[in-house]
């Protein structure tokens, strides 16, 4: 019992990483990037032709890959985000649909059908463990995940909380037009924005390429996880996020202990119980069923 | 030399023309009332001199310099900050945390958080609270604080009094007097003629989109004022 409660805070670790940069974006432009996951699998692609072709550490790639995504993701807001949200709040989900459909693609097209991994490129340290009291052991790499997204998501907060341009990120979010008439030039913040979240999809492109294995197509579940964790832990704090991640990755864990098929819908389950939760708190449950009626 | 120069402008909501091709300059020093009943265009015009809204037509100068297409940041940058109506702080952050986010362009001059507060020293005990948590005085003098925190050369105030007690309003005037004698170029939308008059030194009048009366405030009697916004002919267009 010890042992998959273990494995699992390890595994929310995985999805918490994922699931702050959405949630990131989502509380500051509440565009909800439906791209996310296929652009941590650019990440993790980018991560892997560097150890591949170049023989470089994923390590050192990964710190390779970050500014790239960075002005990926300034240009993302830029020239895709900017420009449908102008036609109404549907148009920039429904562009980032399309952004992933044609990502996973050209992934498709460029990389083959073959699964990659990171986990040749760093020799022991992939099955490598630590032996925790109770003979738990913990992988050294699930571990340096957690530690990743507790230590991503306390730097953003921190610079939401201490900085200037926290303040002005905080303000954009909550009043773009107020921000804009105390100088705050809200399209800069919202592109400097969508480039701190790509920064921390390039890291969870390389979490996922040393988790496991990853293909072209591996960006869904990815985005369906970060949703899933987004939404569990509401969009207040990025705090709540990582609950969310650990609640999500609990209750995938109780459902493969209760019925092998049970992972998945132990999570799904658990992020529509929560949803339900929050919409009756919220006095929408029963809006909900006299629509569904009508 | 006028510092702030609107010519001909327009603007439409929609079908709705809520300015009417209005020009007027403003003068280095000037402490402009601007009075009118509700939708007489005001807010529209003071948030369209702010960059918030959109000129349909016509251009405004600042300092000599065409800002008609400048976005609202830019023309803070310039020195022209709008304390905009109903305060519009960011609920969720601190008063310090409004008011630093005033400084954002960095503009020279001598307005810092410790001299907002001394300037409105019933935010001092405050400071640390979240703005959603404030009473309206507070909440007003945090906005004002907020506007001169980024050392304007052309302060807007809009509807300063509005959802505040008398005794409140008091208070804010008391704390704006530095303000008002300090040789800023002010803008003000007051509905209590009393004051507007007793603080101004000119008036201007709107009446449906257009100036009704613009006249200095010594030359400009009460009854001529009141003729004005209720658009009675007399004491138009003198």
């Amino acid at each position: 019992m010890m042992f998959q409660i273990t494995n699992a805070v390890l595994l929310g670790g995985h999805y918490a990483l994922i699931a702050v940069g959405l949630s990131f974006m989502f509380q500051v432009m509440k565009v909800i990037n439906l791209a996310h996951g296929s652009l941590a699998v650019l990440a993790a692609y980018g991560i892997w032709l560097l150890a591949d072709r170049a023989g470089l550490s994923p390590f050192v790639g990964v710190l390779l890959v970050i500014p790239p995504m960075a002005v990926l993701g300034w240009g993302l807001q830029r020239g895709l985000l900017e420009r449908a949200g102008r036609g109404g709040e549907l148009l920039p989900i429904l562009t980032t649909f399309g952004l992933a459909i044609v990502l996973d693609n050209l992934m498709f097209q460029q990389f083959g059908a073959d699964t990659r991994s990171l986990s040749p490129f760093i020799g022991d340290f992939a099955w490598a463990s630590w032996e925790l009291p109770g003979s738990i052991f913990v992988g050294k790499v699930p571990v340096l995940i957690l530690l990743t997204a507790i230590l991503t998501i306390g730097a953003l907060q921190m610079l939401l909380a201490r900085t200037a341009l926290g303040r002005q990120i905080r303000a954009t979010a909550q009043d773009p037009v107020t921000a804009g008439l105390v100088g705050v030039d809200a399209r800069r913040i919202s592109a400097i924005s969508s480039a701190l979240a790509m920064v921390t999809v390039a890291l969870s492109g390389l979490a996922l390429g040393l988790r496991g294995t990853f293909d072209a197509y591996a960006g869904a579940p990815q985005l369906l996880f970060a949703f899933e964790a987004t939404v569990i832990g509401g969009a207040r704090s990025l705090w709540g996020t990582l609950a969310g991640a650990m609640v999500l990755a609990l209750a995938q864990t109780f459902g493969a202990m209760v019925h092998p098929q049970g992972f998945l819908l132990g999570g799904h389950l658990a992020f529509l119980a929560v949803l339900f939760v929050r919409l009756a708190a919220a006095g929408g449950v029963w809006h909900l069923l006299k629509r569904a009626r009508a | 030399m006028s510092l702030l120069q609107v010519e001909s402008l327009d603007i439409r909501h929609g079908q709705f023309r809520a300015i009417k091709g209005l020009s007027v300059s403003v003068t280095q020093g000037e402490v402009v009332a601007l009075i009118g009943a509700n939708g007489s265009g005001k807010t529209t015009l003071l948030r369209c001199i702010a960059g918030a809204a959109r000129a349909t037509a016509g251009t405004v100068h600042f300092k000599g310099e065409d800002i008609t297409a400048l976005p609202a940041q830019a023309r803070v940058a310039r020195g022209l900050s709008l304390v905009p109506e109903g305060r519009r702080l960011f609920p969720d952050m601190s008063v310090t945390e409004n008011l630093m986010l005033g400084a954002t362009c960095d503009r020279p001059g001598d307005w810092s958080v410790e001299r907002v507060l001394a300037t409105f020293p019933n935010l001092v005990k405050r400071r640390h609270a979240l703005a959603g948590a404030l009473s309206g005085g507070e909440q007003q003098a945090t906005a004002i604080g907020r506007a001169l925190m980024a050392n304007p050369d052309l302060l807007i105030l809009d509807e300063v009094s509005l959802g505040l007690s008398p005794l409140v309003v008091d208070q804010v005037y008391a704390s704006l007097a530095a303000v008002l004698t300090s040789g800023t170029t002010i803008i003000l939308v007051e509905q209590d003629l009393a004051r507007a008059m007793r603080v101004a030194s000119r008036a201007i009048c709107l009446l449906e989109g257009s100036i009704a009366l613009d006249r200095p405030m010594a030359q400009a009697p009460r009854e001529a004022i009141t003729a004005a916004y209720f658009g009675l002919g007399t004491g138009v267009r003198a």
